[in-house]
């Protein structure tokens, strides 16, 4: 063992990655212990469960491990929580109506935790190789997720996603050779510091782009909708709540490694169309997880709008990612409870939900005004957050475009709302939502009902975290 | 602690905990519902009554003043205080719920306990919008009102309510994202001269910006309050919302919040931006007057008595945004005094045309006729409430009308010579809707046999009866209350924008200044 596995092993701050990692590899004991076949889902709900009580106070400093590819600070301790907390959801998603067919369980947690492993390195990432490694850490598991049921619209989806996915990957490891070309080395800092160069500026938009991809930012989305919609329900929450934060995060580190110059011009159109397209797209949007998939394509585009920020924005980005995310998980977790085929439900089937399950259809109500950002659910103050900082640093006309779209937005989140409390049930259709199910809507729903109010605490969380970007 | 001991406060927690409470009931027990809903309006109505005794009317300083730190990263804080103005408003709103919660027993027959959550939801931010003194919190409860409201007309409305609940919400809200868009970028300012995080109404209204900037703020935060007014070309939404809306949401849509359109006016609009309210101002008094003159026109040709009295109420504050933008102490009270008017008239207007509907589904005026003959109470509660609303001299309506009128009258004489048509047409429409509806023969059999007022009726008619009386008779408390405020107000908007920073003077063909 080097020195530095050591170091890793000892030090507590690294513990989660660890606890993680232990878990994957007790998922793997099925494969030889054949009488535990079949509680794959119990055991990664069991390791996560027990990761809980690990989770301590985040580092009082900065620890570089392995020269510097991995740095833990409270940034890194708060994204953990964050993906944490995320596969933990879907974990419990997964158990409550089983996602993957009974001879694939054991891979599907399996590939849940390596993908949550690659978002924890992609997080805590300190250089941009590191960074590029988690990141197909984080998506190859995915791919194979998304077409885990083997089905049509299932393969459909991990193979779009994977060729798109792929060439993204593509770009962004030619960027990187660029890059590596050029600067004496690819951690952030030295990327800061180093020359401005036409063909600098080339990888470093190669790099963009790889990561625009994973970030689904327009035009850079177009695998999105049918990714979202053939993968299973669970993975499609998974990747709008957790693959999409590695990529924000990523961006986030890009964009501050340059004060004004053409990257951030980029940046400022990457917003801009994001927020137009993706919000004009939803609205023609029938079926629900295709709603919900262009939503997260705009919702990418509010948090790009935060990068403009600066420290102001940076707390934005923290505060927005946990609540953008309880929102979009619910609302998964509501459109897996009533799907009756493998593409999820349409919007017209939620009609008569109000009636035939109240608390259902208010927490669905719930998710949709808080991702349309209407007080006083947590989505209002977390788009405020992130457009307060951008209107602090001077642009305006930006934000104004976002508030737009916003407006804009709301028509096609009113839609839902609109089918499920004033339109007649088709049929008689009887709604079953196992109750663990129910356990994580009842959790979300109390999430953005909350969070906004009573946003102090996690938005000091988020401030303190903020100071290590 | 003093969140709760804190009358204002009180107001705005006590129904948003009596809607938690009413979740909880079982939603079989219609009346535990009903009666629990009642109880805790008229609760609230009673500790607004506090606020009512304990009001100094002499002072000019915001009273029952509150200043909790909410989120101090960006200095939020949970401000209240109200001067007279917000007094009446938060009065009528006190007075008017438990009058809409009666009138729904027997309406509403739908998922009950959905309906009476949301009306008090809605109370409470209603409420928070007029008792609020910073700028986020009063955003905050101004949009959350919308989803009550959404609902309200949603869910329980008439057959066209899904088109109308999303127009009312896609408009209002389309109006009001520029106004936060401008609510950042004004406090952004603040901050960069002052180094201070605050969206505190007062010390914002005290910044100094420029008239440039002024006018883009001004332009924000007046198109979100003209949607909500409505002003004569933002109004289309307005009659959709009133006609599917259940009656108590017509009444509190009427009476409550279409005054918010006015009261952003008179304290953000105007006060944070005077120089550019103020080359503003002619041109919202004429969108008021043209409001008055079309609104009024329109109400003439309707045959549906809910869509009449809909584009009255748009008639009726064309007027009041007249006298709000003349800037002249008798027009402003006046206007003050015509919102809580109107919010009483009309609001007894939407009611009793509820009663009619409870009785007969319709609303179409040639469905009526000689009502007086089987109705005589109903017919009488109706002629007050008629010439009120056509301000009657004795009414209310009278003395706020001709307060505005004499007031307007100085500033922009054309402008109110026109208003005064309209009080004309008010009268010739009003009166001849009331005569079609209650006199002349008995032309439809179905209403020879139609009852007559119920008690519970009554019960909620006579309160408003009462302060149409008593404000048409004896006007001064509630004047007097209120014109500290209006002074402070006309004052706010004859302050003087800053220079214009240095940077941008600049001198043409290098002539030295």
């Amino acid at each position: 063992m080097t020195p530095e596995i050591l170091d890793f092993t000892a030090n507590s701050a690294a513990l989660p990655l660890m606890l993680l990692i232990a878990g994957l590899l007790i998922l793997l004991l099925p494969l030889f212990v054949r009488r535990l076949n079949g509680a794959q889902g119990f055991i990664a709900a069991g390791a996560l469960i027990a990761m809980a009580f690990f989770f301590r106070r985040p580092p009082a400093a900065e620890v570089a491990l392995f020269n510097g590819a991995l740095v833990l600070n409270p940034l890194s301790a708060y994204l953990w929580a964050f993906a944490t907390a995320a596969l933990g959801l879907v974990v419990l998603l997964s158990l409550a109506r089983q996602a993957a067919p009974d001879e694939s369980q054991g891979e599907y947690y399996f590939l849940l935790f390596m993908a949550a492993i690659g978002l924890m390195v992609l997080v805590a990432a300190g250089d941009l190789f590191t960074a590029f490694i988690a990141l197909e850490l984080l998506s190859l598991p995915v791919y194979a997720l998304a077409g885990i049921r083997r089905s049509k619209p299932g393969l459909e989806a991990a193979y779009k996603y994977f060729m798109l996915g792929a060439f993204g990957s593509g770009m962004t490891v030619l960027g990187i050779a660029v890059l590596n070309a050029l600067y004496p080395a690819l951690s952030f800092a030295a990327l800061k510091a180093g020359p401005a160069s036409p063909l600098a500026l080339a990888g470093f938009l190669l790099v963009i782009s790889g990561f625009a991809f994973k970030t689904a930012l327009v035009p850079f989305h177009m695998w999105v909708p049918d990714a979202y919609e053939g993968a299973p329900t669970p993975v499609a929450a998974f990747m709008g709540a957790a693959v999409k934060a590695g990529g924000v995060i990523v961006l986030w580190r890009l964009f501050h490694l340059f004060d004004g110059g053409p990257v951030i011009r980029i940046f400022w159109w990457l917003a801009a169309i994001t927020v137009t397209f993706a919000n004009l797209a939803a609205l023609a949007q029938s079926g629900l997880k295709r709603l919900l998939a262009y939503s997260s394509v705009a919702h990418a585009g509010y948090l790009a709008v935060a990068f403009f920020g600066g420290r102001q924005g940076a707390e934005a980005v923290l505060y927005y990612l946990p609540v953008y995310a309880m929102a979009t998980i619910g609302a998964f977790a509501v459109a897996a409870a009533l799907e009756t085929d493998e593409k999820g439900p349409r919007i017209e089937d939620l009609a008569g939900l109000a009636k035939a399950r109240p608390w259902l259809a208010g927490a669905m109500a719930a998710f949709m005004f808080s991702l349309a950002g209407v007080p006083p659910l947590a989505g209002f103050f977390a788009k405020f957050y992130a457009f307060a900082g951008a209107v602090n640093s001077g642009y305006t006309g930006l934000v104004v475009l976002a508030v737009i779209m916003s407006a804009v937005s709301m028509y096609y989140y009113l839609k839902v709302t609109v089918v499920m409390y004033m339109k007649p049930a088709a049929s008689e259709q009887v709604y079953e939502a196992p109750g663990l199910a129910e356990a994580v809507i009842a959790l979300m729903a109390a999430g953005v009902l909350l969070a906004g109010v009573f946003s102090k605490p996690l938005l000091a969380i988020a401030s303190n975290a903020a100071r290590y970007f | 602690m003093e969140f709760l001991t804190n009358p204002l406060s009180l107001l705005i927690v006590l129904p948003a905990s009596a809607a938690v409470l009413l979740l909880l009931v079982p939603p079989q027990s219609e009346n535990l519902l009903r009666r629990g809903a009642l109880f805790a309006a008229t609760l609230t109505f009673l500790v607004s009554l506090k606020l009512w005794t304990g009001f100094d009317p002499a002072s000019s300083a915001p009273q029952f003043a509150l200043d909790l730190a909410w989120l101090p990263a960006y200095g939020i804080r949970y401000a209240l205080g109200i001067d007279g103005i917000s007094l009446l408003m938060i009065m009528l709103t006190a007075f008017l719920m438990p009058v809409s919660v009666l009138a729904s027993f027997n309406y509403i027959k739908e998922s009950q306990k959905a309906y009476y959550v949301c009306l008090l939801l809605l109370e409470a931010a209603m409420i928070g919008v007029f008792a609020v003194t910073d700028l986020f919190v009063f955003y905050l409860f101004w949009e959350a009102m919308l989803i009550p409201m959404y609902f309200l007309i949603g869910v329980w409305g008439g057959p066209r309510r899904i088109y109308a609940a999303l127009k009312f919400f896609i408009y209002t809200m389309a109006g009001s994202v520029l106004m936060l868009a401008a609510i950042l970028w004004l406090v952004a300012a603040q901050h960069t001269a002052t180094g201070v995080w605050t969206f505190s109404i007062p010390a914002l209204c005290a910044g100094v910006l420029t008239a440039q900037a002024q006018t883009w703020l001004f332009a924000a935060f007046a198109l979100a309050f003209a949607v909500k007014v409505p002003l004569f070309p933002f109004h289309t939404w307005l009659p959709d919302a009133h006609v599917e809306a259940p009656t108590a949401g017509s009444v509190l849509l009427a009476g409550v919040l279409l005054k918010m359109g006015v009261y952003g006016y008179l304290r953000l609009a105007v006060p944070l931006f005077p120089q550019a309210a103020l080359a503003a101002a002619p041109w919202l008094a004429g969108l008021g007057v043209v409001g008055i003159i079309y609104g009024s026109l329109v109400a003439w040709s309707q045959r549906d008595m809910k869509k009449m009295v809909a584009y009255s109420s748009v008639a009726h504050l064309g007027t009041v945004m007249l006298g709000v933008m003349a800037f002249e102490p008798a027009a402003v009270a006046g206007a003050v005094l015509q919102m809580v008017n109107h919010g009483l008239s009309t609001g007894a207007l939407f009611l009793l045309v509820g009663v009619l509907y409870e009785r007969r589904h319709t609303r179409l005026i040639e469905d009526y006729g000689g009502l007086a003959k089987v109705m005589p109470g109903f017919a009488a509660v109706f002629m007050i409430v008629t010439l009120s609303s056509v301000g009657l001299p004795g009414l209310n309506g009278f003395i706020g009308e001709v307060l505005v009128l004499f007031g307007a009258f100085r500033v922009y004489p054309w402008l109110a010579g026109l208003a005064v048509l309209g009080v004309i047409l008010s009268a010739v429409y009003m009166l001849g809707m009331y005569q079609q509806v209650v006199f002349g023969p008995l032309r439809h059999t179905e209403n020879k046999v139609l009852a007559d007022l119920t008690p519970r009726e009554w019960l909620y008619l006579l309160p408003l009866l009462a302060f149409i009386l008593l404000i048409g008779v004896w006007p001064n408390p509630f004047l007097k209350r209120s014109m500290p405020a209006v002074a402070n107000y006309i004052n706010s908007a004859h302050r003087q924008a800053a220079p214009p920073p240095a940077e941008v003077k600049f001198s043409l063909g290098g002539e030295a200044k």
